[in-house]
């Protein structure tokens, strides 16, 4: 009987030592397939930019396919499985549902967003991130500055990621200052590439008496940035914009306050290791204030002080002094914006 | 003064329902007369980024809004015009047009963004308004009703326009006739085809010059797929409307207004699900439908092809 046992933990030992090592991988290249064409200054942008740039420093090749839109891509996913993609990463939350579908058809791993609860091991990994730290560091700036003491967000769709950022800057404002008010709208059902629509909100925002506006939007976040070039706030003065993900300084034409910058690259580079080492799909990957993937655009519009400000609070946020949970469902951010704890950030 | 409920609130948020409007109501005219002949227009989504990319174009290098309307008027009717060829001469089935059109245009319009303006993403300037004199004073509706570009006040007065071409002008008996009895105007000695021809170049035209509107007035620049289905939303409301241009410009206002509505619950802080809030207009045109539409008559040769002496 004492035999029979061992020899069914030795045989369990090498059947996990066997399996572990049929899911470790040779890792020859990476595909990106993104929505939008990787010129938009932001997700797009930022993606297909940190997929050559992990794909670089891994020394493999790198296949971006962009501009596919927001329907079917299971044919192009299909074709790139084809084509040898050790990893395919789709990058947008309308992909998350027929990525893991050729996964399973094809046996080649794929990376989503926004679907925390898709990880399959070996198979399917989700890196839904958040950059509520940045947007919380943003938030405190806004409050900082705002003449008025309003602000405003506004927001072309609420996917997990844009939510946890519109409730990092609530609650940066309002630990900030609890009586700077907060005016938060939607433009659209994904309404991503709205330009007018996200002119149109912005300006009523800003009618309503927000001086900074928080804006998150994709092609839509062109026509926030023309509404706040073209209209004045109440006092007469400048209005201000804050971005999201990528960095529009050269087309900000002086209004772009700042913007809560991501690069993807580490967590691309955390999955390239991944499916080396055999671990892939058994994890999510973060971005965070720590390693410099998300930080506070630098622009001539801060004031240094308040930059030196912001910069402290970073380091708290970096120590744990301030601890601060990402908010992903937008019932619960739509909560935050009308009564927003500061103590829930200190 | 801001806040919720304010003047420059309530006048930004009546601003932006005619804003968003009158695209709608540019192509939804369009549509009408189109349809009135006979012809599905599928394809104004493609008019309209045909339009607006080239209306942005233009404004943006010559600096003039008036060239920049024009020019994307002009696109449309180029588009109207490889349309009335596949559809109307060549008797092509016209959704299978229209939808081909629609996407092909999408993609080229998109292409040329990405190797013009992908890099810096050009805006324009504020749109010059033209104050109605007396008017314009009334405290919240005169900024927000009679403080636009002139060709909003040219898109409303095309509906006094269209209603005395289809009551008072042969052509417009004659369009009605290409639409529901088309074999009946070619046995008057009236041609179908030009007629026909005649009505989807003023439907491009049309599209066009919203989709100009809709680019350079609305949003103040170009991005791919910037129209974002006001095209489809056109061909509802000339649908809803019956052949009456005078619906059309009341379906629009609806719906321009619901969507301004949408943004003063929000601002309000209406503590109901977004998704609930964005599907108000959406809502509106479907009571619309409902009360209004039941007694559509759409003509009875809409999307047939006419071929003389088919039966």
């Amino acid at each position: 009987m004492t035999v029979l046992i061992k020899r069914s933990m030795l045989a369990a030992l090498a059947a996990t030592f066997m399996a572990g090592s049929a899911i470790a991988a040779e890792v020859k290249s990476i595909a990106i397939l993104t929505p939008q064409e990787g010129t938009d200054f932001g997700w797009n942008q930022q993606g297909i930019d940190a997929a050559k740039a992990a794909a670089k420093a891994a020394g493999i090749e790198v296949t971006v396919a962009s501009g596919l839109g927001y329907g079917d891509v299971r044919p192009t996913l299909r074709e790139i499985a084809a084509d040898g993609a050790s990893l395919i990463i789709a990058h947008a939350s309308g992909y998350a549902t027929s990525a893991p579908e050729i996964a399973e058809e094809t046996q080649v791993p794929v990376a989503i967003v926004d679907s925390p609860k898709a990880l399959k091991a070996g198979l399917v990994a989700d890196y839904t991130l958040s950059g509520h730290e940045g947007a919380y560091l943003a938030g405190r700036v806004a409050a900082k500055m705002s003449r008025s003491k309003h602000v405003g967000i506004v927001v072309s769709g609420e996917p997990p990621s844009w939510n946890s950022q519109s409730a990092g800057f609530a609650q940066g404002v309002k630990a900030e200052n609890p009586d700077v008010k907060i005016t938060y709208a939607v433009i659209g059902p994904a309404a991503y590439s709205d330009a007018a629509g996200g002119r149109r909100v912005t300006e009523s925002v800003i009618g309503a008496g927000a001086d900074i506006i928080f804006g998150q939007g994709n092609g839509s976040s062109f026509g926030m940035l023309q509404a706040v070039e073209t209209s004045k706030a109440a006092d007469g003065g400048k209005v201000l914009f804050i971005d999201v993900i990528g960095d529009k300084t050269s087309v900000g034409k002086g209004h772009l306050l700042s913007s809560v910058v991501w690069d993807i690259t580490p967590v691309y580079s955390a999955m390239i290791k991944d499916l080396k080492d055999g671990t892939f799909g058994t994890k999510r990957y973060a971005i965070s204030l720590a390693d410099n993937s998300v930080k506070l655009l630098k622009t001539d519009q801060i004031p240094d002080n308040v930059w030196g400000e912001a910069q402290k609070i970073r380091e708290q946020m970096i120590s744990g002094e301030i601890k601060l949970q990402p908010v992903f469902e937008a019932t619960a951010v739509r909560a935050l914006m009308t009564n927003v704890s500061a103590a829930a950030a200190k | 003064m801001g806040g919720f409920a304010s003047d420059t609130f309530l006048a930004a948020l009546l601003f932006g329902a005619v804003t968003a409007a009158i695209p709608l109501l540019l192509a939804g005219l369009g549509e009408q007369m189109s349809e009135k002949a006979g012809v599905l227009n599928i394809g104004i989504e493609g008019m309209m980024i045909t339009g607006a990319y080239l209306g942005f174009v233009s404004a943006y290098y010559s600096g003039s809004f008036w060239l920049g309307f024009l020019t994307g008027a002009a696109g449309g009717v180029a588009v109207a015009a490889l349309m009335a060829l596949l559809c109307v001469r060549i008797g092509l089935n016209q959704i299978v047009i229209g939808i081909a059109l629609t996407l092909g245009l999408e993609g080229l319009t998109a292409l040329l963004h990405h190797f013009q303006f992908s890099r810096s993403y050009p805006r324009l300037p504020a749109a010059e308004v033209t104050p109605i004199p007396l008017l314009a004073d009334i405290p919240v509706l005169g900024s927000a009703l009679f403080r636009h570009h002139l060709i909003v006040y040219l898109a409303v007065a095309m509906v006094v326009v269209m209603i005395w071409v289809y009551r008072r002008t042969q052509f417009g008996i004659n369009l009605q006739a290409a639409g529901d009895k088309p074999a009946a105007l070619d046995v008057a000695g009236i041609d179908v085809i030009r007629t026909r021809t005649a009505a989807v170049l003023f439907t491009g035209g049309m599209a066009g010059l919203g989709g100009a509107y809709l680019a350079n007035v609305g949003a103040g620049l170009f991005i791919p797929f910037i129209t974002n289905g006001a095209g489809f939303l056109g061909i509802v409301l000339a649908m809803l409307a019956r052949g009456q241009p005078v619906w059309v410009l009341v379906g629009a206002l609806v719906f321009g207004g619901c969507l301004s509505m949408t943004t003063a619950a929000q601002v309000a802080g209406v503590n109901i699900p977004t998704d609930v809030i964005q599907m108000l207009p959406f809502l509106a045109v479907m009571a619309m439908l409902v009360l209004f539409g039941r007694r559509a008559s759409l003509p009875a040769a809409l999307g047939i092809p006419y071929e003389r002496g088919a039966r």
